[in-house]
């Protein structure tokens, strides 16, 4: 398993996509078509935005990946495995080599941030000392190690986003699916989470980030998925917003 | 080491559950002790019915009344046919000298002395059936009435058969009840584990987003559940205990409970609302998890 506090050894198999869709379509039983011919692959350690008009499949893009839902036409693969063809009870395992993020942070308001994060290994079954070792190492590097024991309530917009970033990399995921993190964030902690999404990603994980702030996208240049209408109408690396949806 | 941690956590999660929503989760176990209290009564009156039934059984018998001519070849032949019969135990014979001596005890018995005035006085000879089967009283009677030297034959079938009447009555009136009552509490708890299930719904999304597997999501709701009949079945087990003292010697006196099986009767009572109180409530929220599982991702 990858260590998140040193940059991983590349694989053998580093050039292999760790998300792959081919010829991907959602269609509801209502006939609404929410994704349509989507082919696009992520290579291990790829950053890359997610962009598009509310409405052009972004959620549908990122349920797919996560297993929520599954692709009514094409193939969805994620870290090798064929989710058109996993079972149940195999999306457990899946979702622990994904961290995801969502703009409302998600975190549970009774909890502290270190039960917060340490709640995502409780609830695994992971042992009590790999949480004693994990949580502390996970907060110092997302840099609330002195928030440890504050609530959600008690902390900013950033300071909850990052222990949802903490969390989302408890079982050290190779891939991060971020969904719009800085969405209720003001610019300065949008750019202190942009700068830890790319820390992260330089230590080897494969960032997914799915955001309207054209601002970040184009001072970033880094690959953009340009989603309309359920297509993918643009695929570019070192690529700029182009247009305001 | 790995199943120790899933069965600590889920058993402090069902607890946390259980007081969290205290109002429905007491409202759940209090409809709990009101169905098992129910179930009680009709345990303890089925029991103390089926014991008198069974009292009555060992009673109930054939008398066959048998003609003064009767030689002994004719009454050996009776004997070995009624010997033969389906139902039948024992049968035993029961000379003329016999039967006044039996009706001299029984006077003895109620404190007087049979007075014959003198008179020389001779009683039937008859033949005393027992049975296998309280309910073969009719068949062996009607197969040995068609004996000649056959006077008369006397059963208790129809009073037993009122009775046997009297208690199915009862037992399947009070498991309707019963019944109707169970389903309602099955409901009550379905309910109280939809609405844990429903107020913890931000929890289970961020469970299944960190990879938690169905069982780490489903047992502690079903642990849940299993307390509200836990918790319900022993303050049954308790309230039943407590008023056993005064309903022990009337269902040995009255109903002819055996001794041996009366100082047993409240363990395998509490054995009985146990098992009930853990089952309704393990099988009313594995259903609500269940189909919320289902309906969820």
């Amino acid at each position: 398993m990858p260590s998140l506090l040193r940059k991983p050894a590349r694989p053998p198999d580093a050039d292999a996509p760790v998300i792959s869709m081919v010829d991907v379509g959602v269609t509801y039983p209502n006939g609404k078509v929410a994704l349509s011919d989507v082919n696009v692959a992520l290579a291990a350690g790829d950053f890359a935005f997610l962009v598009g008009p509310s409405g052009a499949g972004k959620s549908t893009f990122i349920r797919l990946l996560i297993r929520e839902q599954r692709a009514t036409a094409g193939t969805v693969t994620v870290a090798g495995r064929d989710l058109g063809r996993m079972r149940r009870g195999a999306v457990p395992g899946l979702r622990r080599r994904i961290g995801t993020v969502f703009q409302d942070f998600r975190l549970l308001p009774a909890k502290t941030v270190a039960e917060n994060v340490a709640f995502a290994l409780e609830v695994t079954g992971a042992p009590r000392a790999t949480i004693r070792e994990r949580v502390p190492r996970l907060l110092s590097l997302v840099g609330l190690d002195r928030h440890s024991g504050h609530l959600p309530s008690q902390l900013s917009g950033g300071e909850q986003q990052r222990t949802a970033i903490a969390r989302a990399l408890v079982h050290d995921p190779a891939i991060l699916i971020a969904d719009e993190p800085t969405g209720n964030l003001d610019p300065v902690t949008s750019w202190e989470i942009i700068q830890l999404l790319i820390g992260i990603n330089d230590l080897g994980t494969t960032v997914l980030m799915a955001t309207h702030n054209q601002e970040i996208v184009n001072a970033m240049r880094r690959r953009v998925l340009a989603l309309e209408g359920g297509r993918l109408v643009r695929d570019e690396d070192a690529a700029a917003y182009e247009r305001e949806y | 080491m790995g199943f120790l941690r899933f069965a600590g956590f889920s058993v402090v999660r069902a607890w946390q559950g259980f007081w969290r929503n205290a109002m429905m989760s007491l409202a759940a176990t209090a409809t709990v002790v009101l169905m098992l209290s129910l179930l009680a009564a009709l345990f303890i009156i089925i029991s103390g019915l089926n014991s008198g039934l069974e009292f009555i059984e060992s009673k109930v018998g054939v008398t066959v009344r048998l003609a003064d001519d009767l030689p002994e070849i004719g009454r050996e032949l009776i004997i070995r046919d009624a010997e033969a019969l389906p139902g039948v135990a024992t049968v035993t014979y029961v000379s003329p000298e016999e039967a006044l001596e039996r009706l001299r005890e029984a006077y003895r018995a109620a404190g007087q002395e049979l007075d014959t005035g003198g008179a020389n006085i001779k009683l039937y000879s008859s033949l005393e059936i027992t049975l296998t089967d309280a309910s073969a009283g009719s068949s062996v009677a009607a197969a040995l009435a068609e004996h000649d030297g056959v006077e008369r034959i006397l059963t208790k079938q129809d009073e037993y058969d009122a009775l046997l009447g009297i208690i199915n009555v009862i037992r399947t009136a009070g498991i309707v009840v019963v019944g109707l009552v169970g389903i309602t509490v099955l409901f009550m708890i379905i309910n109280t584990i939809r609405i844990a299930v429903f107020s913890r719904a931000p929890e289970i999304e961020i469970m299944r987003l960190v990879g938690a597997s169905d069982s780490f999501i489903r047992w502690p709701f079903i642990l849940e559940g299993v307390l509200c009949g836990l918790i319900g079945s022993l303050v049954t087990i308790v309230a039943v205990a407590a008023i056993w003292g005064p309903i022990q010697p009337i269902m040995v006196s009255v109903f002819q409970m055996p001794i041996a099986v009366s100082s047993q009767f409240l363990a395998t009572l509490s054995l009985v609302l146990l098992a009930t109180g853990l089952g309704l409530g393990a099988l009313g929220s594995w259903i609500s998890v269940r189909s919320y599982l289902a309906a969820t991702t």
